[in-house]
Parts: C-alpha cells; sequence; structure tokens
C-alpha cells in the first residue's frame, strides 16, 4: 500500500509527511501528530469528540480521509490556547463548571467556537442548535450552554471580563460556594491523557476476536497462521491464563477469555498484540475457532423454568442471585387493606454510552511488575483479581487509574484488563487496546432489564398496609455486578415509605444476552421505577394527590426502614415540597382534570424541543409582514 | 474500518474517468464519505477492502451552481450545507434551509454532499424528498470512446429502492437540475429520535403558492419519506389543492389523502398519525411562508399545527 503525500497548514505550523491511504483525519492527527486533544468517541461522526477546523470550517475528523486534508488549514483543539492562555471560550467553560469527566469538552469547546464565530450574538436555542452535533453524558448540558452564554456575553462586552474569573470565598471554604474545577483547563485545553491517547515506545496494539455465537462450545482454536504473521507479536486465548481463571464484582465467574464455551455475542475468545491496529486486525481473520452452537436462552422467564439452557455449571438453575426481604405479615396486610392494586413493570436494558470507549495500556516494568493503565472504576480489586489470574504475587501487580472519560458503573468490570496483562508478559513490550464504540456496546454491561409485579394494599386514607414486590432481571451471560444490584433494587424497592408488611424479591438470572452490571443507582430505578409509578395508579383509585399519598407514608426523623435501619433525619418532605414548588404543581388527584391541566408550558418549563431557532428572526418578520 | 490502497482524489471530470476506466472493477466513488464511512464499520459492512477509493468531491464542474429565477443547477458534490448559507439557493429552494437545519448537523452538512445522498438511496434520505418536489432531473455522466456523453433522467425515476438506483457501471451523477421556486412557500417536516444527527422515521417537504390574496392555492409540490421504500411525490394531493381555496377542511382532506401510502417495513400505525400531522403542519407552515390571508385558516389549526 504506497503511502500518499499531505502538506498541510496544522495549528499554524506547515508540515509535509507520509501517510497511509486509509487513514483518516482523526487517525493521521492522532497517532502521526500526537495532537490527542481529538478524541475519537464513535468513529462515525455521531458524537463530535473529533471536531476540527478545516479551512476555518468545522468538521468531524472522524469522517473525513486524510487525503481531503492535503492543502488544507487544520486547526485542533490544541491551537485555542496556544500559548497555555485559555481562549474566553475555555474560561466560560472553566468558571461555569461545564467539565466533568471532560471527553466530550474539547469538541464541545470546538463546536462553541465554531457557534459564536458563526453567530456571536446567538441566543440559547442557537447554541443549542449549533451544538447539535455534540454528545455530553456527564453533565445534561446546560452547564456547557451556561459556559457559552457567558463566554458570548464576555466577548460582547456585555459582561465584564472579570465573570469569568473564580468568585471570592475565604480561604478553606468552599461548602455551599461555586468552586471552580481544578482539573478543567487540562480538559478544556485537550492535554489531559485519557488511557487510548497514551503511547509508550515500542507499543503494540491489540485486538480481540470475539464470539459470533450467543452460546457455543469452542471445539478449537488454531492461532498458528495469526502468530507467524509478519508483524503480530503475540496471539493469546485462555490457554495462556497461567494462574486461576475468573472475574466478576461478587462472583469470579468470567473468564479472561471465553473458556471451553462461549455464552454471549461478543465475548472475547482471542486476542492479538501487533505493530499497527491492522495488522492485528488482519491476525485475527487468521484465527481458525471451531464452534459447536449450544441451545441458547435470551429471556430469563424462560431461563427460569425447568430443562433451559445452562450457563454455568454451578448454576443450574441459572439464578445468579436472589435477595429476599420480609417483614409483617404480606397476605394479612392485604386481608386488611381497603384497595389492592396489582400492576407489572418492565424496564430496558440500557447502554452507558461513556464517550470514552474502554482503553487500556498494559507493560511490564523493570521490576518485573505487570502495570496496567486504565479507566478501571475499581483498581484495588481489579489488582487482588488479576494478581490470581496471572499467578503473581500482589506486589507485582499494579493498576494505574487514567482519567475516566465516564464511567457511570460501566467501567467497573475488569473486562479487557486481563488480555492486557496476559499480551504484556507474552510480548514483553507496551501493548494497548482501544475499543470501538461497536466493541463497547457489544461486550461490556448493560442496565439490567426488569420486569417487576408489584402488589400494594391501601387504606381508603392512602396508607399503604402492604408490598409484595417481586423483580426478575436479566443478568445476562456473566455476574458482574449483578448480586450487589439485586440487593440495593430490594433494600430500596419499597421507597422511602412506612410500610408495616413488606415482601421483596429480586431475582438476577443468566441469559445469553450481553451481561447486566452497574449503571448508576444501581437496581434502585427499576424497582423504584415500579413503586412510584404504582403509587401515582393507587393515589388515582383513592382520589389522592401523588403528593398527598407520598406525605402520608412517608418516613420520618427516626424512623426505620424495612431491612430495619434506623434513620437519622429524613428529607424525603423537603424534597417533596421542593418537587411541588418548582413544578408549579397543580393539585388534585391525577384524574381530576380531564384533558388540560394548568402547570403545563408555563413561563419557566421548558418548550418541547424545535429546530430551527436561526430562522426565529425570519419567522418573525413573516409574522410582521 | 474501510481500508483501500491507493485514494485518488482528480481535479477534472476526465481525469475522473480515467481512472474509473483505469481501477475498473476495484474502485469506489466517494464525495462527502459521510455514508461510506460509518457504513464499513462492524455491525454493518465490516472492514471493508476496495482497493481504490475516486474521491469526486473536488471536480469543479461536481461543485458549480447555477441558480436563476427559473432553474436550479447543482452540481452533485454540493454540500447540504450550501442549503443553509447560500442566500439565493435557499430562495429558489425555500424548502431546502428547513431541510438542511434538520440534517445531521453543522458539521456533516459541510461534507455530507447533496449527490451522496441521492446514490446512497436511503428511504429516509432527506434531500432526495426536498428535491423531487421541485420535478429535480439528475444529470449522468460517463466516458464513451474518450468523450464524456451524458443522460438525464428525473430523480423519482432514478431512485429505485433502498440502495438501489439508476446509476450504471462508469457512470458518475454530475449534476442535479430542478425548478426555481421563489415564489413558493416552503417547509420540511423531519421526525427522528432526537433533535440533531437523526434519519429520519418520517420527512415531509412542502412547498405552497397562494394567489395575490392568499386565500386560494395556485401550486403545491409534496413529497414524502420513509413511509416506503423510497421517496415519493404525492401528485395526487397536488391536483386536489391546486385551484382550490386555501382553507382548513380541504387542508384537512388532504391530509388524508397519502396516510394509506404508508408501506414501511415497521411501526406503519405510528407513521399514518404523522404523515396525518406533518402533511398539515407542511401545509400550513408553507401556505403562511407563502402570505396566507390569517383569515383563510382556523386559528385552531394554526396553533395545532405551527
Ligand atoms: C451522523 C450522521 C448523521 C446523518 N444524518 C443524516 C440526515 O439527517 N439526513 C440524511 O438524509 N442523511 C444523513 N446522513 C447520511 C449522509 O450524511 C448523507 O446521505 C450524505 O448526503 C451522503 O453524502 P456523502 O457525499 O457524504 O456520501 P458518500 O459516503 O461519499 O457517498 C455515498 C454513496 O454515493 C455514491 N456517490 C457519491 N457521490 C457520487 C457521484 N457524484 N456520482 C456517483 N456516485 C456517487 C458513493 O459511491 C456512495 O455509494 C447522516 C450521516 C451521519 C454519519
Amino acid at each position: 500500500m504506497p503511502d500518499i503525500r499531505i502538506e498541510a497548514t496544522i495549528n499554524g505550523r506547515k508540515i509535509a509527511r507520509a501517510a497511509k491511504p486509509h487513514q483518516r483525519l482523526i487517525d493521521f492527527l492522532r497517532d502521526d501528530l500526537n495532537l490527542t486533544g481529538n478524541k475519537e468517541g464513535c468513529g462515525a461522526g455521531e458524537c463530535g469528540t473529533c471536531s476540527v477546523f478545516v479551512d476555518g470550517v468545522l468538521m468531524k475528523s472522524c469522517l473525513m480521509p486524510v487525503a481531503k486534508a492535503h492543502g488544507a488549514t487544520i486547526d485542533t483543539v490544541e491551537s485555542l490556547a496556544k500559548t497555555g492562555e485559555l481562549s474566553v471560550l475555555q474560561q466560560a467553560f472553566h468558571k461555569a463548571g461545564a467539565s466533568q469527566c471532560g471527553y466530550c469538552i474539547p469538541g464541545m469547546v470546538m463546536a462553541a467556537t465554531a457557534a459564536l464565530r458563526a453567530n456571536p450574538f446567538a441566543d440559547r436555542e442557537e447554541i443549542k442548535e449549533r451544538l447539535g452535533g455534540n454528545i455530553c453524558r456527564c453533565t445534561g448540558y446546560q452547564k456547557i450552554i451556561d459556559a457559552v452564554e457567558l463566554a458570548r456575553d464576555v466577548q460582547n462586552g456585555r459582561l465584564p471580563a472579570a465573570a469569568l474569573a473564580e468568585e471570592e470565598h475565604a480561604e478553606g471554604d468552599f461548602i455551599g460556594k461555586n468552586v471552580r474545577r481544578i482539573d478543567a483547563p487540562s480538559k478544556v485545553t485537550g492535554r489531559l491523557k485519557y488511557a487510548g491517547d497514551m503511547t509508550m515506545p515500542g507499543m503494540l496494539h491489540v485486538q480481540v476476536l470475539r464470539s459470533p455465537h450467543p452460546h457455543a462450545r469452542i471445539v478449537s482454536i488454531d492461532t498458528t497462521a495469526a502468530e507467524v504473521m509478519a508483524g503480530v507479536e503475540g496471539v493469546i486465548t485462555a490457554a495462556d491464563v497461567p494462574g486461576q481463571d475468573g472475574f466478576g464484582v461478587f462472583v469470579n465467574d468470567q473468564p479472561v477469555m471465553a473458556r471451553g464455551k462461549v455464552r454471549y455475542v461478543g465475548e472475547a475468545v482471542a486476542a492479538v498484540a501487533a505493530e499497527d491496529p491492522l495488522t492485528a486486525k488482519r491476525a485475527l481473520a487468521a484465527i481458525k475457532v471451531v464452534y459447536e452452537p449450544l441451545p441458547a436462552v435470551f429471556d430469563p422467564f424462560d431461563a427460569m423454568r425447568p430443562g433451559a439452557p445452562v450457563l454455568h455449571d454451578y448454576a443450574p438453575d441459572n439464578i445468579t442471585k436472589h435477595i429476599p426481604i420480609r417483614v409483617g405479615d404480606v397476605e394479612k396486610g392485604f386481608a386488611e387493606s381497603d384497595l389492592v392494586v396489582e400492576e407489572n413493570y418492565s424496564t430496558q436494558a440500557i447502554e452507558h454510552a461513556y464517550l470514552e470507549p474502554e482503553a487500556g495500556l498494559a507493560y511490564v516494568d523493570p521490576d518485573g511488575v505487570v502495570t496496567i493503565v486504565s479507566p478501571s472504576q475499581n483498581i484495588t480489586h481489579h489488582r487482588h483479581m488479576l494478581a490470581r489470574i496471572i499467578a503473581k504475587p500482589i506486589s507485582k501487580v499494579r493498576f494505574i487509574m487514567s482519567p475516566v472519560g465516564g464511567g457511570f458503573g460501566g467501567k467497573e468490570d475488569m473486562i479487557y484488563q486481563g488480555m492486557l496483562a496476559l499480551l504484556a508478559m507474552k510480548t514483553q513490550r507496551p501493548v494497548r487496546l482501544v475499543f470501538t464504540r461497536e466493541e463497547s456496546i457489544a461486550s461490556t454491561a448493560k442496565r439490567h432489564p426488569s420486569r417487576t409485579t408489584l402488589r400494594m394494599g391501601l387504606m381508603r386514607d392512602g396508607r399503604i398496609n402492604a408490598l409484595a414486590l417481586k423483580m426478575i432481571c436479566d443478568g445476562g451471560a456473566y455476574g458482574l455486578s449483578t448480586e450487589g444490584v439485586m440487593r440495593k433494587a430490594a433494600i430500596l424497592g419499597a421507597g422511602p415509605y412506612a410500610i408495616p408488611n413488606v415482601r421483596v424479591d429480586t431475582y438476577g438470572i443468566y441469559t445469553n444476552n450481553t451481561p447486566s452490571g452497574a449503571f448508576r443507582s444501581f437496581g434502585a430505578l427499576q424497582t423504584q421505577f415500579a413503586t412510584e409509578s404504582h403509587l401515582d395508579i393507587c393515589a388515582e383509585r383513592l382520589g389522592l394527590d401523588p403528593f398527598a399519598i407520598r406525605r402520608i407514608n412517608a418516613l420520618r426523623d427516626g424512623g426505620m426502614t424495612h431491612t430495619k435501619q434506623k434513620l437519622g433525619k429524613v428529607s424525603l418532605a423537603r424534597v417533596l415540597e421542593a418537587a411541588e414548588k418548582a413544578s408549579g404543581w397543580e393539585a388534585g388527584a391525577p384524574n381530576s382534570r380531564g384533558g388540560t391541566r394548568g402547570d403545563l408550558d408555563r413561563v419557566d418549563t421548558r418548550p418541547p424541543v424545535s429546530l430551527g431557532a436561526r430562522f426565529a428572526g425570519e419567522d418573525k418578520q413573516e409574522a410582521a409582514e | 474500518m474501510l481500508i483501500c490502497d491507493e485514494y485518488i482524489t482528480p481535479s477534472s471530470l476526465a481525469d475522473a474517468f480515467a481512472a474509473m476506466t483505469r481501477h475498473r472493477g476495484r474502485y469506489r466513488v466517494v464525495a462527502g464519505c459521510t455514508d461510506t464511512l460509518p457504513w464499513a464499520r462492524e455491525g454493518r459492512a465490516g472492514d471493508v477492502e476496495i482497493p481504490v477509493l475516486i474521491d469526486v468531491s473536488r471536480i469543479p464542474e461536481l461543485i458549480a451552481r447555477r441558480v436563476d429565477d427559473k432553474r436550479v443547477r447543482l452540481g452533485a458534490a454540493t454540500p447540504v450545507q450550501r442549503f443553509l448559507d447560500v442566500p439565493e439557493l435557499a430562495r429558489a429552494l425555500p424548502a431546502g434551509p428547513r431541510c438542511a437545519v434538520w440534517f445531521a448537523d453543522d458539521q456533516i452538512r459541510e461534507q455530507a454532499t447533496v449527490g451522496g445522498n441521492i446514490v446512497n438511496a436511503s428511504p429516509a434520505a432527506d434531500v432526495t424528498p426536498c428535491l423531487i418536489a421541485h420535478d429535480a432531473e439528475v444529470e449522468l455522466a460517463r466516458s464513451e470512446n474518450g468523450a464524456v456523453a451524458r443522460r438525464r433522467m428525473s430523480l423519482t425515476d432514478f431512485v429505485q429502492g433502498p440502495g438501489r438506483t439508476a446509476l450504471q457501471e462508469g457512470e458518475l451523477l454530475t449534476a442535479i437540475e430542478c425548478d426555481a421556486l421563489p415564489a413558493y412557500g416552503g417547509s420540511f417536516e423531519k421526525v427522528g429520535h432526537r433533535r440533531s444527527l437523526v434519519i429520519s422515521v418520517v420527512c415531509l417537504a412542502a412547498l405552497v403558492k397562494l394567489d395575490a390574496q392568499g386565500r386560494r392555492v395556485e401550486d403545491a409540490r409534496l413529497s414524502i419519506a420513509g413511509i416506503g421504500p423510497k421517496p415519493l411525490r404525492l401528485s395526487e394531493v397536488e391536483n386536489f389543492l391546486r385551484g382550490a381555496p386555501l382553507d382548513t377542511g380541504r387542508l384537512e382532506q388532504a391530509a388524508e389523502m397519502p396516510v394509506a401510502l404508508v408501506a414501511s417495513r415497521t411501526r406503519q400505525e405510528y407513521r399514518r398519525d404523522v404523515v396525518r400531522g406533518f402533511m398539515l403542519r407542511g401545509l400550513v407552515n408553507a401556505a403562511k411562508r407563502a402570505g396566507a390571508d390569517p383569515a383563510a385558516l382556523s386559528a385552531e389549526l394554526e396553533t395545532a399545527y405551527a
């Protein structure tokens, strides 16, 4: 493959370099010029972490073959604060607290720069519209948009430059104060290195072969053709694990790479370290795996039936974890209630979609310490597990936590660090693995999909007398955090309410779906979605206001939860009051209003999504004409 | 991953055809690459090895454009963003800016080309229905005995179904020609799962021309996508509206007419509701922008579909 020649002006400097014809501009900027402020979040134009100016026009560098950059002037996020002085926008992002994990932020700063160049007076709606090509998963966008408005006003002289400075507060006085994040400058400039941005001399690139089957026995794996390919430095399978294989947050049921059988589509089967990613990819294609497909099960209810395919020998009933809670006498409670309501609720699998796909760098240091740098949310536990897996004393295993470009629970699992360790040991060279977005979605944990049956007995005055909740969750092929998620779902399932008779059962079930794991709120969302929806339905049946029914049942200071935890202070009353006020709630039972209600479309409620803010002037003019 | 051995950026149509002849059977044409690069990823085509990519986005003829009060000629490699930021184009194609603003995002529109959108032939393409409403024709060129041979056909005939067009081996889409309709009011309605970066579930281009009093429909142009294998022109509805008074009842009847055309593979019921709503909203918006007499339409209709 002959190289092509790229001459361009990049961040004010002329460059003339060879490139591969298949490289994209993002590859060229990151891999060849080390301009790693341009992140790759999706590789498909969806997220905007890679936005750069090409001849003054903002574009997504993941959608651009490098040949298109020939003769162009390119400015990356690194050009905005070249001398170290942050641009007004970067300062505004710092001031407004617009950066959290920071992975989307270089792209956001670029999009905001483009927006204010296009219209220095853009209003909030137009700013939103112009930032539409950039995704953030931490902030909910509000602070980002606040920052752009702040920068706009400073640039236009409507606010003094001092508005960008940190608010004054006494030394050491932080609580209740607006304190700027100390890591924000490193993020708004793109200087911060995430694992996928890091390189080491002699570093190899890792690619992973993944299962195309949901459930299959591995008859054989033949890696010989891959191993002899030029540029391939190491190939590993489960056979390369020297110690006791298996990881998980609660049960160590997941091997570093499939051992004997695969249990979900996307499970790692083998991995290759090579001089470049393309060679590693080609080596994957040369690995021959013979599978014998097994019957698979995709629904937790099916998985619980006798005779269902069994995923793990240790759990012949496919139950990963059952958490039961019993308080009082629920059946008696129902019998004594004025109203008994039963409903079913379900929630779906959800992907965390942190902007930073999983990535890690591993090496064996001069003292023989196997070192893994990755955005792991659980490095201490990972270190212990890895020591056992690679049969080394804990002193010879080191985990370094790189900046986490969004985790939300999804980076708690040691999904790929084991492979990195094995390849670093096998090749004795630094190795790096960077997931594609597709790989991240296919192979890592999701929020547990759930189905809940909820039965509630109430008295006419609104008091809850009894609650029975049974939730079945699809835990997918491996345990990951399922046990903890079921536990928390059960503990919080009856809500912050004083209920004398409670029966809660939560089940995490093995299926051949992508494993479920930790995800913000860790199980509480699923059961509370059921409980809170149910309360609204019960309020309607009793002719009560939804706030009122919650107040009647709220736990109070000194109250006891259904897991016998004595509470000091309970803030529920304050929370309800604040929510009621902020929403402009119109009191009454849910069905008291008929088709219209007065608490929608108020001046301070957010209008529905629309596009065309930049035509607003035109439309007004049309109206006037 | 899209893997190629050679990436050629011809600077003239002749060079492009020379490269296409030289690499016959081993090349693929690209323009903005915004369909091609995401296509070559896991879950879709996966890793694709194409020996030669021929990038037509720098051929002067393909980025030229000509606009007057009657006709528009757009080079096939015109980026979609030009619908928004070239005032003469926005005037000639009144639904164009509204179509563009719903298309991907500001950044992708700078790269995504009109020709790429047409040749990609997605059932949910946004630009295609917008141009169909302008009676667009495509111009196709090929190299024949060293000369450039051209042919033309209507855009409606050119797009045949999902991913299928009348483009032949060795042919390039060079230009799109269509009516300039500066006297029309235009609207573009689109719904997808989110606001930006979203493929249409349904989209509708509506153009309306009214008499001087803003009370009678002189002409209407409607094209819809996302409801079947290819974008459709709604000629029957146009005939029903042409010459008729602009009134709520008539628009409501017109809005019912294409509901039966929904033939998508999924979510038909939802799409039927959307079609009805979009027809009303599209027609009301277009009529308002064409200078409708405020008394012509009921206030209820206007607020419901503004
Ligand atoms: C994140 C994202 C969001 C998107 N949003 C939208 C959207 O909202 N609406 C929408 O309609 N589309 C959308 N798209 C799809 C895409 O951007 C458009 O279809 C675009 O117009 C394709 O043009 P291109 O030049 O980039 O195509 P390319 O990828 O370069 O080409 C597409 C196809 O057309 C062929 N081709 C291109 N030019 C010619 C020519 N002159 N002659 C012959 N063949 C040619 C190519 O061979 C290829 O088969 C989106 C894409 C992405 C990645």
